[in-house]
């Protein structure tokens, strides 16, 4: 039964990072887009040398709308057995960024924010200040809409569903016609056999 | 529909040296569906933008209109070469959401840990295989492929499917090991060293693949982290940074395993890496085996999360209940969010999940560690010939269903 | 010279060429997703599909005469599928592998293009998630049958 006809359960949260429970995979910091850039790079400059993710999420009905959720590890760009690593410390950056504003860039403190940053342009329309070349990276250059966007429909607007062209209604079989090849008879065993109360 | 456009010219220019030249999406070495826009002088690489979405699937989108239960079944299409460990970390971050991670029984973790390094075993395999043919040796392929296919007979017998079986759920697995599975893993576990050891034979110490692969693609340590290049490609680089020894889950902590590493960081460094990463797999498959003989349950006891026992469906009105409420609205996990990391074959694969209370995930955020490998490309490629970069993409491991989602 | 029966066998041209042509149907290199890998392992040693006569996996669309869709076409994607059928050289077939290349399969939301026929015609959908090798290569026998007993596009196809 598709899901998607269940309805939504009343009294949803809407801000669910506020309400999480008590799980430690990280360091949990909610900054504000001013000193976001200032705050990661005094982390990485304290020893979060790996930017692990760069996400965002649509809190459609919150304001701020969107967060944009930086995961950081501190792991030093050296050479290290396990015993040197241990269990390296997790700090997870939640920036909350309303409709049309945008954030400054990280791609130059840690190049692999550079398709990161990308995706989230394209998928949820978050512009970021500074970014080389901030284009489509996941759907056509032309495409239009963010679609993990809360407010984009599940199955894109309608334009895009192409209507089935002609070929696809013909087929080599026309209706009505017997199985080709060895399949009819292999059919007609198998209905005598069971007409005469075989296995 | 129109083709994408080329890059902008502050990316990929043709000047009076150089050629603009498009390698894929479609081609037979790129690993499945990448374009790799080259600034090429002759057969030098001048600038290499690698462009993605070719197999962009609106993952995370689907997730957020299906259950949690079978949101995962669009989770474990994301890396198709190791469908568990997708599953595994969805499971791991549901059940952390859920609270329910110290009740899911221990026969399960270690099945759980079980699939999973047959998983890796079998991803490597893949790995192997298509470097092999890449570089022109078209026979690791078969081999490789043959001792996939024992591992897959093993998957499909458990879970039922040879790809995507949805066998490890939330709470646990989705049901006991059949009977004769542990003797046919008793085989398995007989045979595979002779077979590692064909799979050396075939390449290590084989003069061409050598030459093709020593010094191609250096990471160093620094521009690994840069890059956030994890797993294999950047142990090659020296840090033995792994998630099963980091932040262990499903009882890894218990198991007596070794992280490979090397510090050259070329592209054969990365392919003795990943065969000795085989290796270690193998040993933590011995020790799954003696752990599998006592019997248990393989799913958590809890009827508002998991489905009770088909049988007691016609006797207990709960069960019944349970069933129908658990099937027909999908159970709900409590709001919060959650960052849950497995080391997949290729790296850290992570999900940030967050719920607000609904029987649906609110997000899913996928840390892919395919994509994180692949922008290093744009890193490492420049100064090399065409036919390097061949070898960079083989040894970086890609899955483009985790790059694109 | 004495000539004995079946010392001369006659055909018809157009069964023999058929006959060559479905015994050597070339397949394009066209894996997608998690399909492709199922269309690799169809090309191992366990289910070989040599045998059947697609010894090997044509890169060039200009050389290949079958084209087996194997995965999710994205929005991306599409445009690439249909230049690659309008390269391939007549006579094509192609085989729609997989649920998604079929209709959509499990993804029915903006992203993914809700079977590959409504951009070029298909001979054969392979049901399955993925499908298994051996509904591969019965696949490959089903055009391998339709060559022969005259569906579109053989060698010498009435139109």
């Amino acid at each position: 039964m598709p899901s998607t006809q269940v309805p939504p359960i009343a009294g949803a949260a809407i801000d669910p990072p506020s309400l999480r429970p008590p799980i430690d995979d990280a360091v949990i910091e909610r900054v504000v887009p001013s000193e976001l850039r200032s705050r990661l790079e005094a982390l990485k400059a304290g020893g979060y040398a790996m930017l692990l993710d760069l996400g965002a999420v649509d809190y459609l009905g919150r304001t701020p709308r969107f967060d944009v959720v930086y995961h950081l590890l501190r792991l030093a760009a050296k050479v290290a057995t396990v015993a040197e690593i241990g269990t390296p410390a997790r700090v997870r950056i939640l920036c909350g960024v309303d409709e049309g504003q945008s954030l400054p860039t990280v791609s130059d403190v840690w190049k692999a924010a550079d398709w990161a940053e990308r995706e989230v342009y394209d998928l949820f329309g978050i512009r970021f200040d500074g970014h080389p070349d901030l284009r489509r990276i996941q759907m056509p250059h032309d495409w239009v809409g963010h679609p993990l966007r809360k407010d984009y429909p599940m199955r894109g607007p309608a334009l895009e569903r192409a209507p089935r062209p002609a070929f696809a209604n013909k087929t080599n079989v026309v209706a009505g016609s017997p199985p080709s090849g060895r399949t009819l008879e292999a059919l007609q065993e198998q209905v005598k056999r069971v007409r005469e109360g075989g296995p | 529909m129109t083709l994408s456009a080329t890059p902008p010219p502050e990316v990929i220019a043709q000047t009076e040296n150089t050629m603009v030249l498009s390698m894929g999406p479609q081609h037979p070495s790129t690993h499945g569906v990448l374009q790799i826009v080259l600034e090429i002088d002759s057969e030098n690489v001048v600038k290499a933008d690698p462009e993605i979405g070719y197999l962009h699937t609106g993952i995370e989108k689907s997730a957020e209109g299906l259950f949690w239960t079978q949101a995962q079944t669009v989770i474990e299409r994301m890396d198709y070469l190791a469908p568990s460990s997708n599953a595994l970390c969805y499971a791991l971050a549901v059940e952390k959401l859920l609270g329910i991670t110290d009740r899911i029984p221990e026969r399960a973790q270690t099945i759980r840990v079980l699939i999973g390094e047959l998983t890796r075993i079998a991803s490597h395999c893949v790995w192997l295989g298509t470097h092999g043919i890449d570089l022109g040796a078209i026979s690791v392929f078969f081999y490789c492929f043959d001792l996939r296919e024992n591992i897959l007979d093993l998957q499909e017998a458990a879970g039922g499917a040879r790809m995507h079986p949805n066998y490890v759920r939330v709470g646990g697995l989705n049901g006991d090991l059949p009977e004769g599975y542990l003797a046919r893993l008793d085989a398995l576990i007989e045979k595979i060293p002779g077979r590692m050891r064909e799979l050396r034979g075939l390449l290590q110490a084989n003069p061409i693949f050598q030459d093709r692969t020593i010094d191609i693609g250096v990471l160093t340590p620094e521009e690994a982290v840069q890059w956030s290049v994890t797993g294999p490609s950047l142990r090659a680089s020296g840090l033995a940074y792994d998630v099963r020894k980091a932040f262990p889950y499903c009882g890894y902590q218990t198991y007596d395993f070794e992280i490979p590493t090397r510090t050259e960081g070329d592209a054969y460094a990365r392919f003795l890496v990943r065969l000795d990463e085989m290796d270690q797999s193998i040993r933590l498959i011995e020790q799954t085996r003696q752990r599998l003989d006592t019997p248990g349950p393989v799913m958590i006891d809890d009827p508002k999360v998991a489905l009770p026992p088909k049988e007691t469906i016609a006797l207990s009105m709960e069960a019944l209940i349970h069933h129908f409420k658990l099937i027909s609205e999908g159970f709900r996990v409590p709001p919060g969010d959650v960052y849950q990391s497995v080391e997949s074959p290729r790296g850290e694969l992570a999900y940030y999940i967050v719920s607000n209370g609904e029987n649906k995930p609110y997000r899913i955020r996928t840390r892919p560690p395919s994509m994180y490998n692949l922008q290093a490309l744009k890193g490492i490629a420049p100064g090399n010939l065409i036919a390097d970069l061949v070898v960079m993409i083989g040894s970086l491991d890609p899955v483009f269903g985790e790059v694109d989602r | 010279m004495t000539v004995s029966p079946g010392q001369f066998m006659l055909a018809r041209l157009d069964d023999v060429a058929r006959w060559a042509q479905s015994s050597s149907v070339w397949p394009l290199t066209m894996g997608l997703a998690c399909c492709a890998i199922e269309m690799m392992t169809v090309t191992s040693s366990e289910y070989d599909i040599a045998r059947l006569g697609s010894e090997v996996f044509r890169s060039s669309p200009r050389q290949a005469d079958l084209m087996i869709v194997s995965g999710r076409v994205a929005q991306k994607m599409g445009p690439v599928i249909k230049r690659l059928y309008d390269q391939m050289a007549e006579p094509k077939w192609v085989i729609s592998m997989g649920a998604c290349a079929s209709s959509g399969g499990i993804f029915d939301n903006y992203a993914i293009i809700q079977g590959v026929d409504t951009i070029i015609p298909v001979d054969v959908y392979v049901p399955g998630c993925p499908p298994t090798p051996d509904g591969l290569l019965y696949a490959v026998n089903l055009i391998q049958q339709q060559i022969r007993e005259g569906g579109r596009g053989g060698i010498l196809a009435r139109a």
